[in-house]
Order: C-alpha cells, then sequence, then structure tokens
C-alpha cells in the first residue's frame, strides 16, 4: 500500500529569496496519527502548503497516496483546516460546506446528506444560515474542520486546529479528531500545544529552519533527549540543533 | 451530458459561488448601475435631446444608449472580477478553491463567471429600459453579439488579472476609475468621434474602448466611425491577450500563488 504522503527532496524558495524549506523527506504511512511540531518559520506551513498546491514548489516531488499531489486524484483525497480561519464571508455555514463539497466533486444530494451530518458532528445545525463573519471564534473554528472533513478525504491536515479555542472545544475537537483517526483517516497535525501532541500522535516529527531533525514517538524521543516530557524532549531537540 | 456535469462539477460549483455573489449583493451589483447609466440616458438623451442635432442620422438620445450599455456592461464585468478575486486572496477562501480537484481553465472561467453574469443582468435591464423611453432599435443582432462576447471576454479577464496582482483596495479600483472610466468617456459614448477636430479624431483612434463601443453601437444601430471589421478586430485582439494573461496565472501559478 502506498504511503499516505511521500515527499522528496522538497525545497522552497520564497520570490523574495527566503529559503523556508530544503531538500525536505518525509513519509508518513498511511492510517497514521503523524504530528510535526516546530518554531514559528519552521516550515510546517510551507510544507502543508506545497501538499496542498497553495504554493509554487521550487524542488522535489509529493505523493498522495501514490499520486502526483497537483493530480486531480490527489487532490480529493486531501482535506485541509488551515491555521488561519479562511472561511467565505459571503456564504452562510450550509452553504460554506455545499460549495466546498461541490469544488471536490459531491453531488448535490451527497452533499446535502454530507453537510447536515457535519452540522450535527460539530454542533453547527442552529448557525446553518449564519454568514461567517457573525460567527463566534470557535464556531468558525469547528466549521473550518467540518470543511476540511466535508468531501471525506483519505489525508486530514490540520495545521494548528486548536489554536484560540477554549479547553473545553479543544477536547470536544481531540474527541472528534481521535474518532477520525480510528476510522482510518490518516491525519497529520501541526500544534503548538505539546501536551496535544502527546496526546494524539503516534509518531512526531520535529523540524527547524526547514529540516527535519528528530522522528519518533512521543516516548521515543523522550528516551531519545532523556527527557521527563515532551516538552523537554522539544527543547532540547531545537536546542541540540541552534 | 451526465458525464459532461460530473467531470466539471467543480467549475459548476465554482460559477454558482460567483453568481450567487453577484445575486445576493443584487442592489449594489446590479440596481445601482443601471440606475446611474438609465439617469444618464434620461437627463443627457431625453432632457438634451431636443437641444442636440442628430449624430449620423440617429436621434441624440438614442445615439448614447449603446455606449452607456457598453460602458456598465465593462465596468461590471471587471469590477466584480476584480473585487472578488482580490477578496478572495485577501481573506484567503480562494485556497479552498486552489486546493480543490479543478483544472486551472477550470478556476480561471469560475472566478470569470461572476463578471460575466452582472454585466449580462445590467445590459439586459439597461435595454429595456432603453427601448422603453427611447425605442432604440437592433439592427445588427449578430454583430451585437459578437462585441459584447468581446466586452465580456476582455473586461471579465482583465478583472480576474487585476484581483490577482493588487496588494489593496486602491489599487483593485484604479484600473476601473482612471482607466476604463475616463477611457470610456473619451471613447465616443456621448459623441462621435467625427465631429472633434484635428488631432483629438486621431487621438481617440488609439483608445482601445473607443473601438469597442462602436462595435457595440454598429450592433444597435448599424452606423459606426470606423469599419466594424477592424473595430471587432481590435477588440477581440485585446480580449484574447487578457484571456491568456488570464489564463496563464492559473496555469503556472505565478501570482496566484506564493
Amino acid at each position: 500500500m502506498p504511503h499516505a504522503l511521500r515527499i522528496r527532496g522538497l525545497t522552497k524558495r520564497y520570490d523574495d529569496g527566503f529559503l523556508a524549506v530544503q531538500d525536505f523527506d518525509l513519509d508518513i504511512e498511511a492510517g497514521r496519527f503523524f504530528g510535526l511540531l516546530g518554531p514559528n518559520g519552521a516550515g510546517k506551513t510551507t510544507m502543508i502548503s506545497a501538499v496542498c498546491n497553495l504554493i509554487r514548489v521550487t524542488a522535489g516531488e509529493i505523493d498522495i497516496f501514490g499520486e502526483p499531489h497537483d493530480s486531480l486524484t490527489a487532490r480529493r483525497m486531501v482535506g485541509l483546516s488551515e491555521q488561519d480561519v479562511n472561511l467565505d464571508r459571503f456564504l452562510d455555514v450550509e452553504e460554506t460546506l455545499l460549495y466546498h463539497g461541490g469544488y471536490f466533486g459531491m453531488r448535490r444530494p451527497e452533499a446535502k446528506r454530507r453537510a447536515a451530518e457535519m452540522m450535527d458532528v460539530f454542533d453547527l445545525r442552529a448557525k446553518a444560515g449564519v454568514r461567517a463573519p457573525k460567527l463566534s471564534g470557535g464556531m468558525r473554528r469547528r466549521l473550518l474542520l467540518a470543511r476540511a472533513l466535508m468531501h471525506e478525504p483519505r489525508l486530514v491536515i490540520l495545521d494548528e486546529p486548536t489554536a484560540g479555542v477554549d479547553f473545553e472545544l479543544r477536547l470536544e475537537l481531540w474527541r472528534y479528531i481521535r474518532r477520525l483517526h480510528d476510522e482510518g483517516t490518516t491525519i497529520l497535525l501541526t500544534t503548538h500545544y505539546l501536551e496535544e501532541a502527546d496526546e494524539l500522535c503516534e509518531e512526531i516529527a520535529l523540524i527547524r529552519d526547514g529540516h527535519l531533525i528528530a522522528r519518533d514517538s512521543a516516548d521515543g524521543l523522550r528516551e531519545t533527549y532523556g527527557a521527563d516530557s515532551l516538552a523537554d524532549a522539544y527543547v532540547r531537540a531545537m536546542g541540540a540543533v541552534g | 451530458m451526465t458525464a459532461l456535469v460530473q467531470r466539471h462539477r467543480g467549475l459548476i460549483a465554482l460559477c454558482s459561488r460567483e453568481a450567487e455573489r453577484v445575486l445576493k449583493l443584487w442592489s449594489q451589483t446590479i440596481v445601482a448601475p443601471v440606475l446611474a447609466s438609465f439617469l444618464f440616458i434620461l437627463v443627457f438623451g431625453l432632457s438634451l435631446g431636443d437641444r442636440i442635432r442628430e449624430i449620423d442620422g440617429v436621434p441624440y438620445e438614442v445615439f448614447i444608449v449603446p455606449g452607456l450599455i457598453a460602458m456598465a456592461m465593462a465596468q461590471a464585468a471587471y469590477s466584480n472580477n476584480s473585487s472578488s478575486v482580490f477578496q478572495g486572496r485577501a481573506d484567503r477562501y480562494l485556497n479552498d478553491v486552489l486546493s480543490a480537484p479543478m483544472r486551472s481553465w477550470e478556476m480561471n472561467l469560475g472566478l470569470s463567471f461572476g463578471g460575466i453574469v452582472r454585466a449580462l443582468a445590467i445590459g439586459v435591464s439597461l435595454l429595456v429600459l432603453a427601448v422603453a423611453v427611447t425605442d432604440v432599435p437592433v439592427r445588427e443582432p449578430l454583430v451585437l453579439v459578437a462585441a459584447v462576447t468581446i466586452l465580456l471576454v476582455l473586461f471579465a479577464s482583465l478583472g480576474v488579472v487585476v484581483g490577482v496582482y493588487a496588494e489593496t483596495w486602491d489599487q483593485a479600483g484604479f484600473v476601473n476609475n482612471i482607466v476604463i472610466l475616463p477611457l470610456s468617456f473619451l471613447g465616443g459614448v456621448f459623441y462621435s468621434v467625427e465631429l472633434l477636430p484635428s488631432p483629438w479624431q486621431e487621438i481617440s483612434h488609439v483608445n482601445p474602448i473607443f473601438f469597442l463601443i462602436n462595435a457595440i453601437r454598429y450592433g444597435f444601430l448599424g452606423t459606426s466611425d470606423v469599419p466594424i471589421g477592424i473595430a471587432l478586430g481590435v477588440t477581440a485582439a485585446l480580449a484574447l491577450a487578457c484571456a491568456a494573461w488570464s489564463a496563464a496565472m492559473f496555469s503556472n501559478g505565478r501570482k496566484l500563488k506564493a
């Protein structure tokens, strides 16, 4: 079975000359819950944007379940919840989900059924007719996640999905993400909350200055760096290359 | 047919979204420009028409209708697409489209569609109102269809291009306020350039909107300041250039993606 995500020699140099990621390799097996940790500017969002065709890649290859990442087949298999809230201000909650389903090739009845399901799961039903700018921060975060999952992707990429949400909602989102993973979905999670990665991820990669510096389970990283907590292991790993 | 729909479901959804944006904001996107242009017809045409002699054998209130319709449609197609694409980039919800399983030409066409819908809604509304008050004829319907198609391609594509390049709202509005609007007024909306003295008459011939207005006017009235083949040819060449520019941006991702 091909890897859910296979990256070879990914390099991204932005037009202003900034080299965000250089010669980056990464394999994520299908069905894994994979965490990507690193400080701001480490290259996490650049890597995710490259996978999702949101930036032009300078060099390298990216395959999703064996398909080139820019093919229609590969695009259909990826769901992205971005770090920033990027909802269409002209659409209400239900329309946001229905149009997303349409962009990803879903038939209207199928999209309506799935949108209803997503609104129930994320407790958005009462806000179905409310436009995105009028939603609370927590509701927008739920809608972002619902939109990412709308077309039932096999690889879900969550870029800091719980940033700025209260503790109760974070636990609720964890529960849903864990259930999604139990159903066989591959998940790539970036987060600055180390306890979140420790709690959810089977495997964690540490990234800094566009390079992968360590990759293991949370226990493995603690052991490698002789640390009691993942936070200590993270600090030591970053310090070791700094 | 079903297979075709299935194959282009993303395009259909994006076209629907762009059309819905226009229709949700109908008072701003359709009614306001129709009212503004209709007031031009009433004020300049009907109230001043008696004091201005016929132009090219056509009553003045009839003569100005094609140019006003062309100007309103051009501005609508351009400003709709430049603002929609710029807003999508600024708020980053365009990423939902860019990451979707759509071909680059589908994204381009889908994002152009709102301007086409808006321009057609304004053009048809103005035509109905103008026929009611001025009895403007449509003497060359095939030429009119060709000229309107060229107008839509030219300004819808230009709007998408500027929406991708713009970094601020001011930049998105700049082309409309500083280029399209003045060139429309100077392109013979309210007069025949044959009435102008030299060198203004010759200078008018470097204004691309002059050719567009004349092509539309020929479709309505059967008269034009330049041969209709040249009017259609010049505007078609510009439309193709803008469409190619827009298509290239979606194909290679330059400016659209970092």
